[in-house]
């Protein structure tokens, strides 16, 4: 019999199940898997019962503003409001170490809010560190999120279904239970899942703003325990735990994400029956002036930094620029390579070998790299090569694929269902004229893979570009990116020169995300 | 009787003015190519388009002066007529109160309601629960359950097949025969109200082009553009 090898996806698949089981493996076995979980037991339950509050409260107040925001939004038609919808595109891809700076901006010792209450007289104290600072830095990246989520599942309401509201005269509160209620519970369980998961990875705001060991999520306790106190049997321990819970919240995810695709309707909504409601115009009003009170500075102050530009134009701007570029583009790459052969395999496993098992197991692969802490798989990696090359080139190699991988669910969310579609609509044609292998990514998939793709590809450089995370680890004079860069004028308190670095890596950041953004609204020719 | 006179409405890339008149009690069927406007006259009837010029009355009432809600109209559009969240009973329900808090006697016409329209025991279904064609029949029970004296029905069978859109219409038929309404809607083919509708209507390119009886209208001067207007949708 002649032999067959394996898939490429299935490859791929086996290869992140080796690297995730390799990096826990190599770490815990680095100093004979000492300390035990029983030793690390009253730290673990400080950071966890600081991790589960401040995820919870993080979680909350960002979903009742975001909501809260999309429904003013949903019911108001006002001069700006493009404008109002253009900033919470930007603060969704904001990258969280900028969204640090804009909090030290705006609410730091020197910053906006207590210059003014000085100059009022007041004096009192107040510190951004610990919850107020992590509370605000997460609800200022996440509400936006949330508010854009609900805002187009609200537009997603058929139109017939505005009009029958109209036809019956529904008051503001039953077009709140039979329109926006449902449209709003359908992804509430998917965002809150995300949202908790995100904030509670949370890395860069809590290391920055936390303010004390004891304030610190799994993410940044596997972080200090791998930079600062060299102990990997704890930080393997650490991410264990957390690989528990966020794959428990993955799993979760996984399936609440899994609802029928939303109907098209065939005119656009007509004006909504609640818009007039005097009571519901103040509300809207109070909503609006307090999401705007609480994002604008947080925005604009990033804006101001496009004063001291000049000052940082230097060699060590340009070369953070260019490795930015480069591990952006090589982890963009990665991504989309991982994405398409996995999709690949996803779909040959359902469509022509029958097995819905082996291509359910495929298709949660890329959500369980969203539960793995990076740092981890960073260094479980970095101990398995160490004896190979040095750290700085262990680090040029390491950032691209970890942030490929990190990637690779976003990635895949884009590619897989296209490559679906294409087996579906011609999959049995292709079949017939024999048409196989790159041919058939050519002629049969590109077509209806080119926009997705770009939008992925763009999209994972946008993700990688802001990434503060595994930079934190390898990230020194001689490698260095834009973020990490931006952390080190925040460490040495050059707010305006980080001001200026953020507003660079926001640029770019949105710039990359409106390319995915457009790449995937085209239609395909 | 419904009256429709000179009402005009202008988009920037669309102009329309229709009149009509539809005498009480019959079933009128409004054909036309796609795009020409049967939609928007339904609409303009519901309230969910305003004339800028014109009068439209019914039973002597002047219709334009009222809000879609306090209109004696009901309608059933081509999709999504039901709240997927609620029941087939709670749908047919808000065609009495939007409250949903009905009384015994209210709950008891739910019942007969959905029976008349060959949904007995699918009270508690949820429309996702439910084929096309029942999904349809819940909407016109609501229809027929707001005691609405002017049905307004747009394309609501359409996306089903032939021999299960004229059982349809049937039972449409069937339905007015016991409690006098008015009834307007939007078809594709003729043939789907053969021996049923009293009235046919063709409307293309905004306006009403030709109102009377069936054979006429199909027989009439109009007839090869009513042939391709049938053979393009």
């Amino acid at each position: 019999m002649r032999y067959k090898p394996p898939h490429p996806g299935s490859l791929v698949a086996l290869g992140i199940v080796a690297l995730v089981a390799g990096s826990f493996i190599a770490l815990v076995q680095f100093d004979g898997g000492r300390p035990t979980l029983l030793s690390i037991g009253p730290y673990l339950t400080q950071i966890l019962a600081f991790s589960v509050i401040q995820t919870a409260l993080s979680s909350l107040l960002s979903l009742v503003l975001g909501i809260g925001l999309a429904l003013a939004l949903a019911r108001r038609r006002f001069p700006g409001r493009g404008m109002v919808l253009a900033a919470l595109n930007t603060t969704m891809v904001m990258p969280t170490i900028v969204a640090v700076f804009a909090v030290f901006a705006v609410y730091g010792r020197s910053g906006w809010l207590i210059s003014a209450l000085d100059a009022t007289g007041w004096k009192g104290s107040f510190s951004i560190f610990g919850y107020p600072g992590i509370l605000i830095a997460h609800v200022f990246l996440n509400a936006p999120f949330v508010a854009r989520i609900i805002l187009d599942a609200l537009n997603l309401v058929p139109a017939e279904q505005w009009r029958l509201a109209t036809a019956f005269g529904f008051t503001p509160s039953q077009t709140f239970r039979h329109l926006d209620w449902p449209a709003i519970r359908s992804e509430l369980p998917g965002l809150a899942g995300l949202i908790f998961l995100l904030c509670f990875k949370s890395f860069a705001i809590v290391l920055a703003l936390g303010g004390g060991p004891s304030r610190a999520t799994l993410e940044v306790a596997i972080y200090e325990a791998l930079k600062v106190d060299l102990d990997f049997g704890r930080a393997a321990w650490l991410a264990l735990i957390q690989l528990a819970i966020c794959l428990s919240m993955a799993a979760g995810l996984n399936w609440a994400f899994k609802r029928p695709p939303a109907d098209h309707t065939n005119r656009p909504p007509i004006r909504r029956p609640d818009s007039s409601s005097r009571r519901l115009k103040i509300v809207d009003a109070v909503v609006l002036a307090v999401g705007t009170l609480f994002i604008a500075p947080l925005a604009v102050s990033v804006l101001t930094g496009l004063r001291f530009i000049p000052r940082i134009l230097d060699m060590d701007l340009f070369q953070a620029a260019a490795t930015s570029f480069l591990i952006a583009a090589a982890a963009a790459t990665i991504a989309c390579a991982l994405a398409l052969a996995l999709g690949g395999a996803v779909r040959r496993q359902r469509q022509v070998l029958r097995s819905p098992r082996t291509a359910a197991f495929y298709d949660f692969l890329p959500n369980i790299l969203l539960a793995v802490p990076p740092f981890a798989l960073t260094a479980g990696l970095f101990l398995m090569v160490r004896r190979f090359v040095e750290p700085a080139t262990a680090g040029l190699a390491l950032l691209p694929l970890i942030n490929g991988l990190a990637a690779l669910p976003f990635a895949y969310r884009y590619l897989a269902p296209r490559l679906m579609t294409a087996e579906e609509r011609y999959g049995r044609v292709a079949a017939s004229l024999g048409v196989t292998g790159v041919m058939k990514l050519k002629i049969m998939d590109w077509p209806l893979l080119k926009r997705p793709f770009g939008a992925a590809f763009a999209l994972a450089m946008a993700l990688s570009f802001g990434d503060f995370g595994i930079i934190a680890l390898f990230g020194g004079p001689e490698l260095r990116t834009l973020p990490y860069l931006l952390y080190e004028y925040l460490g040495s308190y050059r707010l305006d020169d980080a001001g200026a670095v953020g507003l660079f890596v926001v640029f770019f950041a949105f710039l990359l995300a409106h390319t995915s953004d457009r790449f995937s609204h085209a239609g395909d020719r | 009787m419904l009256v429709i006179d000179k009402c005009r409405l202008t988009w920037p890339d669309f102009r329309a003015e229709y009149s009509l008149t539809v005498e009480a009690g019959t079933l009128c069927a409004v054909i036309g190519p796609s795009g020409g406007g049967k939609t928007t006259l339904l609409h303009m009837i519901a309230g969910f388009e305003k004339p800028e010029s014109g009068a439209l009355s019914f039973a002597g009432q002047n219709l334009l002066r009222l809000e879609p809600a306090e209109r004696p109209v009901a309608i059933v559009f081509q999709d999504h007529n039901l709240f997927p969240h609620l029941t087939a009973a709670q749908n047919v329900a808000l065609g009495i109160r939007p409250s949903l808090r009905l009384r015994d006697v209210e709950e008891r016409l739910v019942v007969d309601m959905l029976e008349a329209v060959g949904l007995k025991g699918f009270g508690s279904r949820k429309p996702g629960e439910m084929s096309g064609g029942q999904r349809q029949r819940v909407a016109l029970a609501r229809a027929l359950i707001s005691k609405r004296p002017l049905i307004l029905l747009d394309e609501p069978f359409s996306s089903l097949d032939p021999g299960l859109r004229r059982s349809m219409i049937q039972l449409v038929d069937e339905l007015r025969r016991k409690r006098p309404v008015t009834i307007v809607m939007t078809i594709h083919t003729p043939e789907d109200v053969a021996g049923l509708a009293e009235q046919m209507t063709f409307v293309a390119d905004g306006k009403v082009l030709a109102s009377g009886v069936p054979a006429d209208i199909l027989n009439g001067p109009l007839a090869s553009r009513i042939a391709d207007s049938i053979s393009e949708t």
